[in-house]
């Protein structure tokens, strides 16, 4: 039982984890169904379910409320990210290969990682209103506190012989790290970018609390003041479902462009 | 090929733990002015990978290399990473993300020597030095591809590649099983002989050091120094029976002896 090393097969994995969600289900069905949470609490799944088909699709306006509201909180997502990308790993990778940019930004930038992001919402209202660049921009900072030290640690994380070898054969020092250090970083830099990521989907709905107009954060938010318990489950699923869906594609693209890296 | 290297009164201090000064070369002077085959012997740890990258001009990490004295190459004073000596590590440095090719043609990446070739040279000059150490036909594969023994040639093939007056080697063989080890020294010893250069071996490994060396020198652990500096004329490759012969047992036995005098502390290894 108690193993770390033992690998299961694939088969086996499938298995327990397919076991495991079904008894969370099942015990889900058990309390909603027989009414012992009452349904204002706790939908039951077939709810839940229905609600999704209901938000798929909204016959009066021709339009699907869900489509709309994930297409805008993707297109957030998308947006931050690219910023995240574009601005969070030059900055990663200046402090991983530079100590004295290093000593510079860490004070200002570590402690952010525990800092409590949603406090700072207001300030972002304040400077940049209400409209999308708060909400993207509310988005890039939750990300980038934890992307930047993850990709200063994974320049860090190289293995020092290749920058000496490279100096050696007759590098400038932002040659080495360019073209031996900076590769070798890469399948961490990536690692740190899906975190990044992943980090975003969980302050989507915060990010569209304000102002709520689209997204499904707004959904949520809607769903809740009308007590629609079924449609709030029904848009954290969708979001959960996202962020795995976004989460496989990164690991596949990851895998696919540094393919050197695990053999 | 003329090249000359010049170790005057070398001294180099760590700071160790205790807060104290640890001097590991105390006033080594060393001359080299023949593009010959210099192996570099002392038991681990006596400063002779520190003197090796002091030739090379790579400092180990926040290190004053060399704290006082000078390596002067052709006459002028050495301070940093200069054109003329290529290092080859035990470790390989090899580029997993790169095919062998890749790996091999990488200096020309480089500015400094980028411009000096055309494409049609460089080209050239990776498919002689792959031929010349046996890799033509694995140039499409990546390393983790290779044995070690390929790994070190493709290490080898990046040095050579530029065709430096100076190649400095910090017991490249050291991670080799027995076997790879004496097709890497016969192989190293072809190199020489068809592209001569400098080379400054670096070894713990007795037999190693008169299997390849055109000159021996011993050196003692804390502080170093010079304990043993000869030369031998025997043709390279170097038959068994050259090997079992009584001088060079005896030479052998002599260098036992030096090493073991010198200090207990260090460790050296006899090959056979």
């Amino acid at each position: 039982m108690f193993n770390p090393y033992r690998a299961l097969t694939p088969q086996q994995a499938r298995t327990l984890g397919g076991a495991g969600m079904a008894a969370v289900l099942l015990a889900w069905a058990l309390l909603s169904g027989t009414g012992l949470v009452s349904p204002v609490k706790l939908p039951a799944p077939w709810d839940v379910a229905g609600a999704l088909v209901q938000l798929s699709w909204d016959a009066q306006r021709g339009t699907s409320p869900l489509l709309v509201a994930t297409l805008w909180s993707c297109g957030r997502v998308l947006a931050a990210g690219l910023l995240v990308i574009g601005l969070g790993v030059p900055l990663g990778v200046a402090m991983g290969a530079s100590p004295r940019i290093n000593a510079v930004l860490s004070p200002l930038i570590d402690p952010f990682r525990s800092a409590p992001l949603v406090a700072v919402l207001p300030i972002l209202v304040m400077w940049l209103g209400i409209g999308e660049a708060m909400k993207v921009a509310f988005l890039f900072l939750g990300a980038v506190v934890y992307l930047v030290p993850m990709v200063r640690d994974a320049v860090r994380a190289v293995p020092h012989t290749f920058y000496t070898s490279a100096v050696d054969l007759g590098a400038t020092d932002l040659e080495a790290v360019r073209l031996a250090v900076l590769p070798m970083a890469m399948p961490r830099i990536a690692d740190a970018v899906t975190v990044g990521v992943s980090v975003m989907w969980t302050y989507i709905t915060v990010a569209e609390y304000v102002n709520a107009e689209k997204g499904l954060g707004q959904l949520i938010q809607n769903s809740r003041r009308f007590s629609a318990m079924d449609q709030v489950f029904a848009g954290i699923f969708v979001i959960i479902a996202l962020a795995l869906i976004s989460h496989t594609l990164m690991v596949a693209l990851r895998r696919r462009l540094y393919a050197w890296e695990t053999s | 090929m003329t090249v000359s290297i010049s170790l005057v009164d070398i001294v180099q201090e760590y700071p160790d733990p205790a807060g104290g000064v640890n001097r590991v070369v105390d006033g080594l002077n060393l001359a080299i002015d023949a593009p010959r085959l210099m192996m570099l012997l002392g038991p681990s740890g006596c400063g002779k990978s520190t003197i090796l990258r002091m030739m090379g001009g790579v400092r180990p990490h926040g290190v004053q290399t060399p704290t006082s004295g000078e390596v002067q190459i052709d006459g002028v004073p050495c301070h940093g990473p200069h054109d003329d000596a290529v290092m080859v590590f035990q470790q390989y440095a090899n580029r997993p993300d790169l095919t062998v090719w890749d790996n091999v043609a990488f200096p020309f990446r480089l500015t400094l020597w980028r411009d000096r070739f055309t494409k049609a040279e460089r080209e050239q000059r990776v498919t002689e030095i792959l031929d010349a150490v046996g890799l033509s036909d694995q140039a499409a594969l990546h390393p983790h591809q290779l044995s070690g023994g390929q790994n070190q040639r493709v290490a080898l093939a990046r040095a050579l590649v530029l065709r430096p007056r100076i190649l400095l080697m910090d017991e490249p063989f050291g991670a080799l099983d027995a076997q790879t080890r004496e097709e890497m020294q016969h192989l190293l010893g072809a190199l020489h002989r068809d592209q001569p250069c400098a080379i400054v071996f670096v070894t713990h490994d007795v037999t190693e050091a008169l299997l390849l060396g055109d000159r021996v020198v011993v050196l003692s652990a804390g502080p170093a120094k010079v304990v043993d500096d000869f030369a031998l004329s025997e043709a390279r490759p170097r038959s068994r029976a050259w090997q079992q012969s009584t001088e060079v047992q005896a030479l052998e036995e002599r260098i036992l002896g030096h090493l073991h005098a010198a200090d207990g502390r260090g460790q050296v290894r006899v090959s056979v």
